[in-house]
């Protein structure tokens, strides 16, 4: 979380310096990887904020679910608008690489959120460090079961989302990782979903009926997190299993609430938007980035989710940038 | 015995024969293996999960019986859910909720009905659009945000039980039993069989094919609406993501109990047992901690071997 301070000041500083009366018909287009879940309408949120303080426009594009064709036209039909910069991200690693580098080529900047394209002319790539995201998730896991039992020990699994998708691969490489430090945890099973809750919702049951012992579960991301709150809330096991889950939606949220959910592992799409949007503007006007900004992870449980700190991430109506805190 | 008693007998076989046999042959592994299959937790869990699956399976049937096809009900049960959960979270109460969610289903079957036979547009093709259309009306009702705040009585339906049996099953039970009842004593259920054997000589016997046609998708569209308010009472919210690729699986039931894709056959007892059989896999898959991946090919292949031994009684029934 506290990585991106330094982001934020730096920001802070091209703010001051640019003004934002100067380039009052600048346009930033941000693409997103599908504009119809809430975490790319986050990331169009922080991208609002930004170009209100910049008063720049921004340009809220991408195609409504993951498509790497339809995101290429999308990109190239925005590169030939000559906007100020572009904000990607990627929707396909390999497919995005080479248009990303001809937009550069063209002397557009490209600020990368999120996810990575094949390719190093970009100007700046902001993203979560996944695998750090799921050694976070481990760890939470670990001092929840320290908590209830008084030692890290016992049974322990995780749900995949969806197989193939590299920023969900990274957060289970990074949660085996974490669980491969404590030696008495052990990892008894993985199940792989549809990206659908009610699916989420029976491999949890069905995990639990073969090792009823299980102390602690890992939900990738936030349709997993929904649908295993919702196994274990309606099985009544919150005070026992230690259930981990990525992101924070409104069904992950209101789990958490009911201690269905231990913790939530939680990304910071808002600053990606804000940040990928500030740093476009920053490019466009010949400063040199960073080339690689961490945007941090975060775990919140019950007992800190009303933190200043966290509150504009569970909730993005109550975030409030600052430049000097970067919350 | 003989040839000829052979394929007499199996002439005799009803349609459901091969998906009931490989479920009963399934569950019997399955006890023999997996040391907490035959729980009363994990059957009561494996209730809860093929009733919803197994309602949608109904409703695509009756659209199969007549050779059509309803690709939307995944998209519908998601829409019908956003639809649910909004007027819920505004303070509506469950019956207005309810009510007005499954006037709007009914809507949805009666505008692909229309497509269907007024327009004379292939079913495929309406559905598939209605697949698309729906789901993007979930998220445009839902903002593309999850939506919460539901009152809590609407987890009690789902999580209750009836003399033991979960609500669900009992209310999958329910449906089940009146759409058998339908399509097996009543007249409509003849014509819907006959339109689907043949469709020109069921209009030239003066069967209302039109409206036979608005019974099925309006069937097909009010049970996934019911599904996806069953759906949003499970996981007390509602996604614009959920009930994604539905149709398939409701169609793979479908089929695997016998219905054909060409129409005029399928029951109701092989669609629910066709779900059943897939529910089953899943929840054996987890209990033998089977690869994820094999899961697939499994399922796959199933869906294969058990089409292709109902194919070849069809052939037998038909003297080839």
């Amino acid at each position: 979380m506290f990585r991106k301070i330094t982001l934020a000041a730096s920001v802070a500083a091209l703010a001051l310096m640019a003004g934002p009366q100067a380039h009052a018909q600048d346009t930033i287009a941000v693409i997103v990887k599908a504009t119809t879940s809430e975490y790319w309408q986050t990331v169009f949120k922080g991208a609002e904020a930004a170009g209100k303080e910049l008063g720049v426009k921004i340009e809220e594009l991408g195609t409504p679910k993951d498509d790497a064709a339809g995101q290429i036209a999308v990109l190239e039909g925005a590169a030939g608008k000559k906007p100020a910069a572009i904000v990607i991200s990627p929707t396909i690693f390999e497919a995005l690489g080479d248009p990303v580098a001809a937009v550069t080529k063209a002397g557009i900047p490209v600020i990368i959120i999120d996810s990575g394209a094949k390719t190093d002319k970009f100007a700046s790539f902001l993203t979560t460090d996944n695998v750090a995201g799921g050694k976070a998730a481990a760890d939470a896991m670990a001092s929840c079961i320290k908590e209830r039992t008084g030692k890290v020990a016992g049974k322990v699994a995780f749900i995949t989302a969806m197989a193939g998708h590299e920023s969900l691969d990274s957060r289970d490489k990074g949660f085996k990782d974490g669980v491969a430090a404590y030696p008495d945890l052990k990892l008894v099973g993985n199940r792989v979903a549809n990206n659908e809750e009610a699916e989420g919702m029976s491999l949890t049951a069905d995990m639990l009926t073969k090792d009823s012992d299980l102390v602690g579960i890992f939900a990738d991301n936030a349709q997993m997190g929904t649908g295993a709150g919702t196994s274990i809330s309606e099985k009544k096991l919150g005070d026992k299993l230690c259930l981990v889950a990525f992101d924070a939606d409104k069904g992950e949220v209101e789990h958490l609430n009911d201690g269905s959910i231990y913790a939530v592992i939680v990304q910071d799409p808002f600053m990606m938007g804000y940040g990928g949007v500030f740093n476009g503007f920053a490019a466009a006007h010949g400063v040199r980035l960073p080339k690689n900004i961490d945007t941090g992870v975060g775990a919140v449980t019950k007992k800190n989710m009303n933190d200043a700190a966290f509150a504009g991430l569970m909730d993005v109506t109550k975030r409030k940038m600052s430049p000097y805190t970067g919350n | 015995m003989n040839n000829d008693n052979l394929g007499a007998l199996f002439q005799r076989l009803p349609v459901e024969t091969y998906v009931v046999t490989f479920t009963v042959i399934l569950w019997i592994m399955l006890s023999a293996t997996a040391p907490n299959f035959m729980t009363v937790d994990n059957i009561s869990n494996m209730m809860r999960q093929v009733s919803i699956s197994g309602i949608i399976a109904i409703g695509v049937l009756c659209t199969i019986i007549i050779a059509g096809i309803d690709l939307s009900v995944g998209s519908v049960a998601a829409f019908c859910g956003v639809i649910v959960a909004q007027l819920l979270s505004h303070g509506y109460g469950i019956p207005i909720s309810v009510g007005l969610t499954l006037l709007a289903g009914v809507l949805v079957g009666s505008i692909n009905a229309a497509g269907v036979g007024k327009l004379g547009i292939p079913a495929f093709v309406v559905t598939l659009a209605g697949l698309q259309v729906y789901r993007g009306f979930a998220l445009l009702v839902s903002g593309g945000m999850t939506v919460g705040g539901l009152p809590p009585q609407i987890k009690d339906f789902s999580r209750g039980t009836l003399l033991g049996i979960p609500n669900l099953f009992t209310t999958m039970l329910v449906v089940a039993i009146i759409v058998h009842y339908l399509l097996s004593y009543t007249r409509t259920g003849r014509y819907l069989y006959a339109i689907g054997s043949n469709s020109e000589a069921a209009r030239r016997q003066g069967i209302p094919v039109f409206r036979m046609t608005l019974i099925a998708y309006v069937l097909s569209s009010g049970l996934a609406t019911l599904a996806g308010i069953l759906l949003v009472s499970r996981l007390s919210i509602a996604s614009p993501s959920m009930a994604n690729a539905y149709e398939l699986q409701a169609i793979a039931a479908a089929v695997v109990g016998g219905a054909s894709l060409f129409g005029g056959r399928g029951t109701v007892l092989g669609a629910v047992a066709g779900a059943i059989l897939f529910t089953t896999m899943g929840n054996g898959a987890v209990l033998l901690n089977i690869d994820p991946f094999w899961e697939m090919v499994l399922e796959g292949l199933l869906i294969a071997l058990v089409v292709y031994l109902d194919n070849l009684q069809k052939k037998r029934q038909s003297g080839l």
